[in-house]
């Protein structure tokens, strides 16, 4: 078994990995995703995952679900750290799936995936808090800075994190954003993270979120026209019922963390498309209580204070 | 003058923060009032914002919506201790109001507010339900309240914990008595109790004095009789009585006397076949290292609790505890470590002591390094600490001479060592900067700066190592207060460092290799790898570190970056084969045209730096990939921008090459803009885009520059000539048409000399303005005979000259370059010599002067470590508005160094403007 094969065993088990780990990992997933592209192609079948938000044993009834990954192919829509217990152990899994299996799975780049936005909601906390430093929230979110920003499926369904932006009419104007960078107050790059579609919004309003901007579906509709889409698949957002259609089927939210913040009592789906790109919703709950909880982590034997 | 403009930096930063924060305040709290009218539909009241608060004259709570337009109030409900709550879909909280006899809906605009004004509403009625039961529970109703609202809890509400509490007969009167016997009994009491009986079952076993030690008795007879029932009951009771969450029951049985049986007790788990040995783990195998002997029985009384409930918390129960016992648990462990440190810190013996065995020669390699990890230690649990005990405890450590000791620890063979140092060192930095700052200014300081540098550049195998460019990081930050320390550090980075960083780059991109890869297509993969083993990370780090440093210090960089071919070494990144290295190359460059700089974007069009990206751009063929999507931005950054200078270099020396992806838009736009750009010029009939404004204000300063440069600073020469610039020359990689691709301007000493109007294709795509110097003295002669002289030359050979500028330079060394002009310029020019030289250093010397200016300039800019660059390009585009006099002071007077100059020595790498040696090589 390869070190990276037992790594996965043992994030698998919400077990974090050691510092020298999550640095020789980063740096392999470093050289995976800056060949990616803003736009990533991907290939049907697929399965789309919206936000997880580090609740990692949510995200294992996701692959209970949907089935493991590499038998399956995945396209996580961002937002995989933050607010839940086990940000760390979410995303290095997620990551080191994706270097053992860089054609099987699609990680792209949502708001949270972030400095700033880390330093407030958590992960920053809880790398300090696993680790004693933050060195491994220092390697994680240079890693950020290298995620896609959006993925094409089949040419046929465009997909992102957040949304529109009014900077962005063709796809081929993404290819011009220098994704590398932390993810800015605005501009394209910050609208496609931080956009939400909304019903009331003819065209473009302001989003209450203080990013990003409101679309409606007269965006959508035009959007998907020029670019000869069929749909926008995109995560951002809480849907109670893990799912949610808007502007005649124009754009659909999925959403990926049940119980969101373990409180809100919502499901969440995730988004098959087979190779004909039919869809299928699955909706799934929390993981029962008895499956989480820490694992137990026995403190290093010596102390000085 | 500074305070304001930094406090105006930090109002700024903090006002973007604020921007997000108030956003989701003003707006999280916004709702709409409905009411269910008569005909079963919603009838919108209005919106407003909603508050929780207490009614008039009164200690009842209440709901009030203040209308958003005219301040009226729009609904007052009293909270009700009665569940008729309904949240639905995260944004509406509905009830029927016993007031208004019909439903009532509460309609938020966020989600957050919705769950806000629900936990207000939960704590409200949980507390309304206590009073109601009994006014002794007051008390404790409010603590319980008071944890449930830190949490958030709403869910509480359905749990069945809270439906119990509904069916509040079963109160509990007293608790069963600690027999063996009666275990099931209290069993079920403890584990079924509901939470109103949780509060009194706390209570009951608080005021029974003898409660735990008869459980604990009952536990040592238990486990003497192999009584596994038993003991799993006990287990059950044990963790029912913790997960009750009473600090006070916590201070009970995490006393000495308790816990290490409670922690027994708790090694019989029903659910997991053997028994867990925890104390024999505490007791056996866990080593309490007293790096110094600490005699306080509170403190060592303390410190092995804090350990205790540690193991508990992430080991023994870690699967069991909920949020709430967590936090409680970690606070105590917070409050511990406060007393441990503070107590330790007070005890100036033992930290005399501490200090002393660090010092002392004797010691042994293996306890020296304990001691450090007890400082580590020790640094870090001082978090737990009020700040300002914080800040004086290290001010403390520092002069008690922790610096050294760290600068000690980052001499040492042993990784683990050096970085735990600096570990200490980003504790520190994280508390105050300004401690290390002033230290690193002084005298004994100025090493562990270097030792910084050094770790930077040193690989440390798996060990993670970005502390090092996290720690140079604070320290070059210009933006921070304290402007003195701060220039010095970034004048001793600058003298010192710099040159040192750049040259582990050039190391690990031999030229050789550079040669051999070039003369393939370069780019596509088969670039080089690791060289001399330099870990790619270290190069990523020190690209980053130098992007930093373009953003920080613009002024000593232009200088710094000129004088010493930067951009072109960094530039060799580019033929790195990791593809993240050759995209931060790209970054740099980016970053640096950010500047909007003049002598920048000069030199890079003079020395032709862009051709390794439009390389790396052409290999990378067809990919869309980070590369492909840098590259295109870059373009359209110089197209969008408009830097006409660029704009031509690129078209005129590229287009042959990039033309075959003029299918991208950014491309194809960038020949349409370029074309633009030339029509305009033929109209104006000037090749001058230079801001004629600007032009007059050189003129008025040109006075005070002369002075300046006729200042004699010979510490500054030796500094800068010690910079080892020969390397790069030896051998230059050759183009399939025997002329070598363009690198580093291989004679900048001979730059004054080719300083001529002749170079006409070069004219109108240089904006800063040629000024005729006015030279002193016996130079102008001089010089205006060369000018005749190379301009009669150069105008003949032009179109050939132009060409080779284009292609590339030629691959003789400085020392040939040198030797040509000196034969073809005649002895006249050698005289200047040390004039040149003396204006180079003075180039750097205006920096250090002017550096207040720079201060200012910086300190207009956005944090780009954590805004992002975009942020700052937006902020650039009033750069030139915003940069001040002092600033525009510095770059002119690099320029008309440059202007001045003569034919200047070996050391003397000042590049000017506008000059390329070749072309004189080319025109003799």
């Amino acid at each position: 078994m390869s070190d990276l094969d037992r790594q996965i065993e043992q994030l698998k088990k919400c077990e974090p990995l050691k510092e020298s780990e999550v640095k020789a990992l980063c740096l392999k997933a470093m050289e995976i995703l800056v060949e990616e592209s803003n736009v990533q192609r991907v290939d049907a079948p697929v399965t789309i995952c919206g936000d997880i938000h580090g609740q990692f044993y949510d995200m294992k009834e996701l692959f209970k679900v949907g089935g493991d990954c590499p038998k399956t192919n995945y396209l996580f829509l961002g937002d995989f750290v933050d607010r839940g217990f086990y940000s760390v152990e979410t995303f290095l899994l997620l990551l080191a799936l994706k270097v053992r299996y860089p054609d099987r799975i699609t990680l792209i780049r949502g708001n949270h995936e972030s400095r700033q936005i880390t330093q407030v909601y958590g992960f920053y906390d809880e790398c300090l808090r696993k680790y004693g430093s933050v060195n491994v929230w220092r390697y994680c979110t240079d890693i950020f800075d290298y995620l896609s920003l959006s993925a094409l499926i089949e040419n046929r369904i465009f997909s992102v994190h957040g949304g529109l932006s009014p900077a962005i009419s063709t796809l081929d104007q993404i290819r011009t954003i220098d994704r590398k960078q932390e993810v800015p107050h605005d501009g394209a790059m910050c609208d496609l993270l931080w956009s939400d579609p909304e019903d009331i919004v003819d065209g473009w309003g302001l989003s209450p979120r203080g990013a990003g901007f409101l679309f409606g579906g007269s965006v959508v509709t035009s959007f998907n026209h020029s670019n000869n889409i069929d749909y926008i698949c995109r995560a951002h957002q809480l849907v109670m019922e893990g799912y949610k259609w808007m502007f005649n089927n124009q754009i659909v939210t999925v959403w990926s963390a049940p119980n969101y913040c373990y409180r809100c009592g919502n499901v969440a789906a995730i988004l098959e498309l087979d190779e004909n790109l039919n869809k299928q919703f699955r909706v799934f709950d929390a993981a029962p209580q008895e499956t989480r909880g820490a694992p137990a982590k026995k403190p290093a034997p010596d102390y000085f204070l | 003058m500074l305070p304001l403009r930094v406090w105006l930096y930090s109002f700024r930063c903090y006002a973007m923060s604020m921007a997000l924060i108030g956003q989701i305040v003003r707006h999280k709290l916004r709702v709409k009032v409905y009411r269910l009218n008569d005909d079963g539909k919603w009838d919108d009241q209005g919106t407003g914002h909603v508050t929780v608060d207490y009614l008039e004259r009164s200690e009842e709570l209440g709901l009030f919506v203040i209308d958003e337009e005219d301040n009226e109030t729009l609904l007052l409900h009293r909270i009700s201790s009665d569940d008729i709550y309904r949240k639905q879909e995260d944004t509406i909280i509905s009830w029927r109001d016993p007031e208004y006899a019909t439903e009532l809906a509460l309609s938020f605009q966020e989600t957050t507010g919705c769950s806000y004004i629900w936990d207000h509403i939960c704590t409200v009625q949980r507390s309304l339900h206590f009073n109601t039961l009994n006014t002794g529970y007051c008390q404790v109703s409010g603590t319980l309240g008071a944890s449930g609202v830190s949490q958030g809890n709403c869910h509480m509400m359905s749990s069945p914990r809270y439906e119990t509490f509904h069916g509040v007969n079963s109160e509990l009167r007293e608790l069963p008595a600690v027999e063996l016997s009666t275990l099931p009994l209290l069993l079920k009491t403890v584990v079924e109790s509901g939470i109103t009986d949780q509060m009194r079952l706390t209570e009951l076993i608080l005021n029974d004095q003898e409660f735990f030690r008869k459980l604990i008795d009952l536990f040592r007879i238990c486990e003497d009789l192999e009584n596994v029932d038993g003991l799993h009951m006990i287990y059950k009771i044990v963790k029912g009585i913790i997960l009750l969450n009473s600090p006070q029951i916590f201070e009970k049985i995490f006393g000495d006397e308790l816990i290490m049986e409670i922690i027994g007790s708790l090694e019989y788990e029903p659910e997991v076949p053997h028994i867990q040995h925890h104390r024999n783990f505490l007791k056996e195998h866990i080593v309490f290292k007293e790096a110094i002997p600490i005699k306080d029985p509170l403190v060592l009384s303390k410190i092995h609790q804090t350990y205790r409930i540690g193991y508990l918390k992430d080991f023994v129960l870690a699967r069991a505890l909920d949020e709430a016992t967590v936090a409680n648990l970690n606070s105590i462990i917070h409050a511990n470590n406060a007393v441990v440190v503070s107590l330790l810190k007070d005890d100036s013996t033992f930290i005399q002591e501490l200090f002393a065995r660090l010092r002392s020669p004797s010691i042994s390699a293996g306890s020296k390094k304990n001691l450090v990890y007890f400082l580590h230690e020790f640094c870090s649990l001082s978090k737990s600490l009020q700040v300002v005990q914080q800040l004086r405890l290290f001010r403390d450590l520092m002069s008690e001479g922790i610096f050294e000791i760290i600068t000690d620890a980052l001499q040492s063979q042993d990784k683990k060592l050096v970085l735990t140092g600096t570990d200490i060192l980003i504790l520190f930095l994280n508390q105050d900067p300004n401690l290390l700052r002033s230290y690193v200014v002084r005298l004994e300081g100025v090493l562990l700066l270097g030792l910084l540098v050094k770790g930077m550049t040193t690989d440390f195998g798996e060990d993670m190592n970005c502390q090092f460019l996290e720690i140079l990081r604070s320290l070059l930050d210009s933006y921070t207060l304290s402007g003195a320390q701060r220039d010095t550090i970034i004048e001793i980075f600058y003298e010192k460092h710099l040159g040192q960083l750049i040259d582990v780059i050039t190391a690990s991109c031999p030229l050789e290799a550079v040669a051999q890869s070039s003369g393939k297509s370069v780019g596509s993969g088969g670039g080089i790898g690791n060289q001399n083993g330099t870990k790619p990370e270290i190069l990523s780090n020190i690209c980053e570190l130098l992007c930093f440093c373009v953003l920080h210090h613009p002024y000593r960089i232009k200088c710094n970056f000129l004088l010493n071919n930067v951009i072109d070494k960094v530039l060799l990144l580019t033929q790195r084969r990791e593809k993240y290295l050759v995209v931060a190359a790209v970054r740099f460059v980016r970053t640096i045209l950010l500047r909007h700089d003049e002598h920048l974007i000069n030199h890079i069009v003079k020395n032709n730096l862009l051709k390794p990206i439009v390389d790396a751009f052409v290999g990378n063929g067809d990919r869309y990939n980070l590369l492909n999507s840098a590259v295109l931005e870059l373009f359209e950054f110089i197209r969008k921008e408009n830097l006409k200078a660029l704009l031509k270099y690129m078209v005129d020396a590229f287009w042959d090459q990039l033309v075959k992806f003029e299918s991208f838009p950014s491309v194809h736009s960038l020949k349409v803009k370029y074309e633009q750009s030339l029509e305009n010029c033929g109209t104006k009939g000037t090749g001058n885009l230079s801001d004629p404004r600007k032009r007059i204000d050189e003129r008025a300063l040109e006075k005070e520059e002369e002075d300046y440069f006729n200042e004699d600073s010979d510490e500054e020469d030796t500094a800068s000539a010690s910079m080892p610039n020969t390397q790069k020359s030896q051998s230059q990689p050759v183009l399939s048409n025997g002329v070598s691709p363009s690198y580093p301007p291989l004679s900048p000493s001979s730059g004054g000399l080719v300083d001529y109007e002749d170079d006409e294709d070069d004219e109108d795509y240089r904006p800063p303005p040629r000024k005729q110097p006015e030279t002193s003295d016996e130079d102008e002669g001089t010089i205006e005979s060369l000018r005749l002289k190379r301009k009669s030359v150069s105008t003949d050979n032009k179109p050939e000259v132009s060409k080779k500028q284009r292609i590339g330079k030629n691959s003789k060394s400085k020392d040939s370059v040198f030797a040509a002009l000196c034969s073809t310029l005649s002895q006249a020019v050698l005289p200047s010599k040390k004039t040149a030289s003396t204006v180079q250093a003075t180039a750097c010397t205006v920096d250090k002067n002017q550096s207040s200016g720079e201060e200012n300039h910086v300190e207009n800019k956005p944090d780009t470590d954590s805004c992002g660059p975009d942020n700052s390009t937006t902020s650039d585009d009033n750069h030139e508005e915003k940069e001040p006099a002092a600033s525009r002071i510095c770059s002119d007077r690099l320029h008309s160094a440059s202007d001045n100059r003569q034919l200047g020595g070996e050391d003397s790498p000042l590049i000017p403007p506008k000059s390329s040696p070749e072309m004189a090589v080319n025109g003799s």
